[in-house]
């Protein structure tokens, strides 16, 4: 609409601006003219007198009229001249307003459509060529224009000349009437019609009145505008409110998005290359077709592969797999192949540690030398690398000389291994002491024999013991010359010497003492040379501090159950406490002495003894562990028992015994979960009862009377401490204001004040401060509770959980408050609301393009929701968390008894 | 909906009616408060907004009434006596006769004589128990299967145990510090901190073990990142009484002076003390819906009190010794002294507890701990012979929400349920008397910062003062009127000063708020282009 009024306007503007040229031209040429006649008067001069010259006449008149006004006088145009008559004459050069003009842009519709609708008929005939006619959207301000023409501009069909004189001159008449132009008309169909119409337009022409200035007709004509605009948009105010008014906004409603599955995809699919369609045709093969629908045994027989082929595969496959399965192996093992230089160094590495071991190691020095023994031994019997083989003999036999390098360096190194071999023991040992060889060799044997350690180490000794006292003995020979024969040099020496000498004798002695137990000992027992000593000394010494621990432990956990039982310390009994103490004095005592050791040994009877009696007892333990706990527990419960009551009762070992036959009891009847077990379990119940009575008197007491009395009374002022608490609470709190302080002397005489008292602003101030105290206080929320004190104190880290302040379309508290009371989330909520509670003001998809808004009837007093409820298939999900697992094999006892 | 309620033919009228009675106080219920008052709403949009939201919140307490009405499978029941019968006259072996066998299984006596006192705890799905000897054993049983998961012997005293999130953890404060265990037994922590322990109390939703220790120090240590949230001085001596509050979080204590204080991890003061009793409090229970709490006193009474609604006398005062008191999660109350163990019970609905079961255990066994276990009508009593059950018919939740507990549960929907409540893991700061206020605006402070006009009030107070002051007189041509003139400028400049420079400052502060706010909302950039350039500074 708007465009094409825009358009409209956009022409009228376009064609206005051709004829308001011309109009122009003609309102200079009418200024210059000064005043001149009304239109009317002049039409009726000119019908009355003609002009003969058909144009420029009324000008000259015009000039006349105006000389006397005007001095300058513009000469005329060449064009208008007429002196060869170039240009084409016009009749009738200006413009004069029609009788019925109206403004261009004229504004109703129909109006106009009226006009025109009483013009077309004239026009029809008036107009021979009726271009200005062609369309009807040409504006109104066009129509105006040409209506002007229609009426008193006369165009003629041709330029008028001598050869075409105007109507005037041939007729020699006034204007013509539309009277002289419906006459030819006479007789052809429609004339009446014409006549008609004409005659009622020439009755119904009044006098039009003079057009409304423009901006106000501006004014109206944007009235009339907005009237129906609003009237057009009113049209949608229902939509609008519906949609302002909905909670969500959908705009997915209907939207196709396409395919959404792949069987909807694959559905379309065509084949269009050429192997598709191979495809295809393979796919889509009548028979296979055919055969799905039926059923499967034609599909299977379609299958069928023959026997052969099958076998054929099997062993294919068969052969495949066995050859995969040997590269693997292959290659497994190839993997597991270490390279010549990581065996090399391992090797050495090997080597190696057996140097540093069998340095370090007796044991594998030992074995070492086993081994070597046994490899000479070997050698000597079999004399392998003596260079009797058939190998060396041949080479022998051929010549050394002229065997290739390799072959050489073996034989070298095979006779090399012979003499290693074959050398004498006394070869690997000291040159020195040759003579003992034979004794050596025998001391071999003898250690490596059972029990020869402590002869071997004896032997170490004496030898170590010689060579000190040969180094004792040698004397140093002093060089005569050198800087060793310097004095001080010499007196190093000697020093050197007596240290050395000394350092010897401590090691002498040394090895006496290592060797006279050597001597005492028996041969059966030597590796345990030191502790045995010992043995009784350590084991005791541990035996005590176990028994003392174990004993303070067992205090320890009785004061702990003591702490544990009471509720505060102040009113346990103090009888009970000193007994205490006192045992435990008492048990520190004999800690010191033998008894601890009785103690354990006690202790470890009853064990033994509780374990003979449990294993006769139990028949089938249940789990093990329990019963071993117990066990040991028990045996430090009795203990605590003991060590409490210092005359230690001699029934006290039965009761765990008791106790443990009960446990059994209790227990199998669970097992069996038999009723009748259960009554059975009564009974020893009762029979626990019986036998735990006397225990339970010895170690509970009635409190006495003033024991009572005192507990009653310990707590009375616990009132008045509780007020004063709260008292100093709200100090804390609410500090009451400083009492006012004279300072003599400040603003007035000190005598002054002192009669005059404080000053009245002081005293007032301390009131005000005083009310202002009392008022907080009255408003704290424990103001009218006595016995309770709730904490005013600012919680800074919880402050965060609170809105600053309201959010912007609220504006009571309340409100507010209310409208966040419910939960929102799935867990809060039944599955059928959550989505409901939680959907967003808006519900689109992502990628769907949102329309415009459509025209559509609505209802405006239906109610909203209906809209949303009929609007959305919402899926429901079932899964309602409420509803799920709740299956269980639950049990519940409702009874009636 | 497996009936329909609308149709007449099926039900009779007051059947129907009595449902809809049923419904109607189940829908309250889930409407959690009353609904909007829409009437003084001046606001049309926002009025419509908080209709349609307030439908919404109908709707969903209506279906979720329904689904409560209809879809859980198991109801509650109670002992109901005939006659002259009482309920608290029937026997653990007459109940035995009548429940089947999976319940009478729950009915047994643990006998361990030798390192009793035996304290106890459940999951909270009531699966697995922990149980804790005094002298040093440790074990996690599987209630389901009656299985003995794991069982330690720590060799020192254990004085309380506790579960942490799940069966896999546990905490025992022993001797001289309390330890994390796993499952298996093997010790993952030793929390030095805590020092000596008396008690021990898990807080599920936040995860945070808090302890009281010998001297009296209450601390807050989170399980998930190891940190000590808090670490405060009680200043009422030593107890070994500590619950914490189900509904909020609240660690209560009580001290032997008879009072009870409340905590929480970010206030270094207790935020709630009451006096409750004149003599020491010897045991305190918490009601599953935080409303009320037990308190047991040394002077031979248990008083029972409202949490919502302050007031200084209790609702109920009842007579009687308690060492340890539990409320079961249908709020039976279970009392326990020496050997005696009572259950109260709130038969008529008006918190007016009742005597309602009686069990005595052997004489001679002193009862350190009762408990009810979650989801099963039963109660566990730890006694210095090891540790009994019984079954309380009506103490336990019949239905069970696999969301929130499952005593089924796989080890995948453990894990899953790890995770899941390792991310609702609500801070230490949501602990308080009223977690509903969580979200409501902040309530004013007492000192506000103050308004532009009265800080010009002030500057012009102060300065008037000193205009009034009158200049000395001076001689020597220092009396001159422009050197009075300037030195009366000099004057006014200096009282104003301060002033200024705290707006100065304040604005200097704004602006720097600003520059951060600007740089953190930088534009991307390719619109960058588009902004307007600052002018040259």
């Amino acid at each position: 609409m708007a465009e094409t009024k825009r358009k409209s306007r956009g022409e009228a503007k376009g064609k206005r601006g051709k004829p308001s040229k011309k109009q122009k031209k003609g309102n200079d040429t009418r200024e210059r003219k000064g005043p001149r006649l009304p239109n009317a008067l002049r039409k009726e001069l000119e019908r009355l007198n003609p002009v003969d010259e058909g144009f420029g006449s009324d000008e000259d008149q015009e000039e006349v009229y105006g000389r006397d006004l005007y001095e300058y006088e513009e000469e005329l145009p060449e064009e208008e001249s007429k002196k060869n008559r170039r240009y084409d004459p016009v009749e009738n050069l200006e413009y004069q307003m029609p009788e019925e003009f109206e403004d261009e842009n004229v504004s109703s519709d129909d109006d106009n459509d009226a006009r025109n609708a009483g013009e077309d008929g004239v026009e029809d005939e008036e107009d021979d060529d009726g271009r200005q006619r062609t369309t009807r959207i040409t504006g109104e301000a066009f129509e105006g224009k040409k209506k002007k023409k229609n009426n008193v501009v006369i165009s003629e069909a041709y330029p008028e000349s001598e050869y075409n004189p105007t109507r005037d001159m041939l007729e020699g008449e006034g204007p013509v009437s539309i009277g002289d132009l419906l006459d030819p008309l006479h007789g052809v169909s429609g004339y009446s019609k014409l006549r008609k119409r004409i005659h009622h337009l020439e009755k119904k022409s009044v006098p039009t009145p003079a057009p409304l200035p423009k901006a106000d007709q501006e004014k109206l004509e944007r009235k009339a505008a907005y009237e129906k605009s609003k009237e057009e948009l009113q049209k949608w105010e229902p939509i609008i409110k519906r949609n302002r008014e909905a909670p969500t906004i959908y705009f997915d409603d209907d939207m196709d998005l396409g395919f959404s599955t792949v069987g909807a995809i694959a559905s379309e699919f065509e084949p269009r290359t050429e192997f598709e369609k191979k495809i295809a045709s393979l796919v889509y093969d009548d028979q296979v077709m055919e055969a799905h629908q039926k059923d499967g045994s034609r599909l299977l027989e379609l299958n069928k592969v023959s026997a052969e082929d099958e076998k054929d595969r099997h062993n294919r496959m068969a052969k495949m797999r066995s050859l995969l399965f040997r590269h693997e192996m292959k290659s497994k093992h190839i993997k597991k192949i270490k390279s010549k230089t990581y065996h090399r160094l391992l090797k050495k590495d090997r080597l190696k540690a057996s140097s540093t071991q069998s340095q370090m190691d007796p044991e594998a020095a030992k074995e070492l030398a086993m081994k070597q023994e046994y490899e000479r031994a070997k050698e000597r019997m079999t004399l392998r690398h003596k260079g009797s083989s058939k190998w060396t003999k041949r080479i022998k036999e051929r010549g050394i000389d002229v065997q290739d390098e390799g072959t050489r360096t073996a034989i070298a190194e095979q006779q090399h291994l012979h003499a290693l071999l074959t050398r004498k023991m006394n070869s690997m040992k000291d040159g020195s002491s040759s003579s003992s060889d034979d004794s050596s060799d025998e001391d071999d044997v003898d250690v490596y024999s059972v029990g020869s350690d402590q002869a071997r180490a004896s032997k170490l000794l004496e030898k170590a013991k010689e060579k000190t006292l040969n180094l004792l003995d040698e004397d140093d020979e002093v060089p005569n010359s050198g800087v060793l024969s310097l004095p001080f040099m010499v007196r190093g020496l000697k020093k050197r010497n007596e240290a050395a000498a000394e350092e010897a004798k401590l090691a002498l002695q040394e090895y006496e003492s290592w060797s006279n137990p050597l001597e005492h000992s028996n041969g059966a027992d030597n590796a345990k040379v030191a502790p045995p000593s010992g043995r009784m000394v350590f084991n005791a010494s541990k035996e005590a501090p176990e028994s003392s621990n174990k004993t303070k432990s067992d205090n320890k956990i009785r004061s702990d159950n003591y702490y544990g039982n009471s509720d505060s310390e102040d009113d346990f009994e103090p009888k009970e406490n000193v007994d205490i103490r006192e045992d435990r004095s008492s048990d520190l005592q004999n800690n010191g002495g033998i008894n601890p050791v009785l103690l354990h040994k006690d202790s470890k009877n009853h064990k033994d003894s509780l374990f003979k009696n449990f294993d006769d007892i139990v028949q089938d333990p249940g789990p093990k562990t329990t019963h071993e706990v117990s066990i040991f527990a028990s045996g430090t419960w009795k203990k605590i028992k003991g060590g409490n009551n210092a005359d230690a009762n001699a029934n006290k070992p039965t009761r765990p015994l008791e106790s443990v036959v009960l446990n059994q009891n209790l227990q199998e009847p669970v097992k069996d979960l038999d009723e009748d077990s259960d009554a059975d379990s009564e009974g020893q119940m009762v029979d626990g009862i019986l036998t735990s009575d006397p225990k339970v008197e010895s170690s509970y007491e009635l409190p006495s009377q003033a024991e009572i009395i005192r507990q009653a009374f310990a707590a009375d002022d616990v009132e008045d401490d509780f007020e004063k608490e709260k008292q100093e609470v709200l100090n804390e709190e609410n500090p009451e204001p400083e009492k006012p302080v004279l300072l003599p002397g400040w603003g007035q005489w000190t005598h002054v004040q002192k009669k005059k008292g404080l000053p009245s602003w002081m005293l007032q101030e301390h009131e005000s401060a005083k009310r202002m105290r009392e008022e907080t206080l009255k408003k704290r929320k424990d103001a009218h509770l006595k016995r309770v004190i709730i904490s005013e104190k600012l919680d800074k880290k919880a402050e965060k959980l609170y809105t600053k302040s309201l959010p912007y379309p609220f504006t009571s508290k309340e409100v507010y408050e209310q409208s966040i009371r419910m939960p929102l989330g799935p867990e809060f909520n039944p599955a059928t609301a959550v989505g409901a509670l939680n959907r967003p003001e808006v519900m689109k998809k992502p990628g769907v393009i949102i329309k415009p808004i459509e025209f559509e009837e609505v209802n405006p007093y239906e109610r909203i929701e209906e809209q949303t409820q009929s609007g959305k298939k919402q899926k429901k999900r079932n899964k309602s968390k409420s509803n799920s697992g709740k299956n269980g094999t639950k049990v519940k006892t409702k009874l009636k008894n | 909906m497996g009936v329909k309620q609308d149709d007449g033919s099926i039900m009779p009228t007051s059947e129907q009616e009595k449902i809809s009675d049923e419904l109607d106080i189940r829908v309250k219920k889930f409407l959690r408060g009353e609904k909007t008052n829409l009437e003084g709403l001046q606001d049309k949009k926002l009025k419509g907004q908080l209709a349609v939201r307030e439908e919404l919140f109908g709707k969903s307490a209506q279906a979720a009434a329904k689904a409560e009405k209809w879809l859980l499978p198991s109801e509650g029941g109670y002992l109901e006596a005939e006659g002259i019968e009482k309920t608290w006259r029937i026997k653990q072996e007459s109940i035995a006769c009548e429940v089947d066998i999976l319940s009478a299984r729950s009915q047994y006596d643990i006998v361990l004589p030798d390192l009793g006192p035996y304290t106890l705890d459940f999951t909270s799905s009531g699966r697995y128990m922990a149980a804790g000897g005094r002298k040093g054993h440790l074990a996690i049983l599987d209630m389901k299967n009656m299985s003995l998961v794991k069982e330690i012997q720590v060799r020192e005293t254990v004085r309380d145990v506790v579960f942490l999130h799940n069966e896999l953890f546990f905490a025992a404060a022993q001797k001289k510090y309390p330890y994390i265990y796993n499952r298996d037994g093997t010790e993952l922590h030793c929390l030095k901190e805590h020092g000596a322990v008396l008690r021990l109390q898990f807080l599920k939703n936040h995860f945070l073990l808090a302890s009281i220790n010998k001297s009296g120090q209450l601390r807050y240590q989170d399980v998930t990142m190891g940190g000590m949230v808090a670490n405060y001085r009680t200043g009422l001596g030593r107890t070994d009484v500590m619950q914490v509050n189900p509904y909020n979080g609240v660690v209560a204590l009580g001290h032997s002076l008879g009072t009870v204080s409340m905590w929480k991890p970010t206030s270094s003061a207790a935020i709630l003390k009451r006096l409750c009793h004149k003599g020491p409090i010897t045991a305190m229970a918490f009601h599953p819906n935080g409303h009320l709490m037990a308190t047991a006193g040394k002077e031979k009474k248990i008083m029972l009190w409202d949490l919502r609604n302050l007031k200084d006398e209790p609702l109920q005062t009842l007579p009687g010794n308690a060492d340890t008191l539990d409320f079961s999660q249908k709020g039976l109350l279970a009392r326990s002294t020496s050997s005696f163990v009572q259950i109260l019970r709130d038969s008529s609905g008006t918190q007016n507890y009742n005597n309602y079961m009686t069990h005595k255990i052997i004489k001679g066994y002193q009862v350190e701990k009762v408990l009810f276990r979650p989801y099963e009508d039963v109660l566990g009593i730890g006694h210095s012979m090891g540790w009994s059950s019984i079954l309380i018919p009506g103490s336990g939740e019949p239905n069970f929400d696999s969301w929130v507990a499952n005593p089924f549960e796989t080890s995948k929907q453990r894990r899953e349920r790890e995770v899941h409540s390792l991310l609702d893991k609500l801070p230490p700061e949501t602990i308080m008397l009223n977690p509903t206020k969580i979200g409501t605006v902040k309530p004013q402070r007492r000192k506000e910062k103050k308004t532009k006009e009265e800080k010009e009030a002030d500057m012009e107070a102060a300065v008037e003062a000193v205009k009034g002051i009158e200049p000395k007189k001076k001689t020597k041509g220092r009396n001159k009127p422009s050197k009075r003139t300037k030195k009366k400028q000099e004057i006014v400049a200096n009282a104003k000063r301060p002033f200024l420079e705290q707006q100065k400052k304040e604005e200097e502060q704004v602006a720097r708020k600003k520059q951060k706010v600007i740089e953190q909302v930088e534009l991307p950039t390719s619109l960058q282009r588009f902004s307007r350039k600052k002018s040259a500074t």
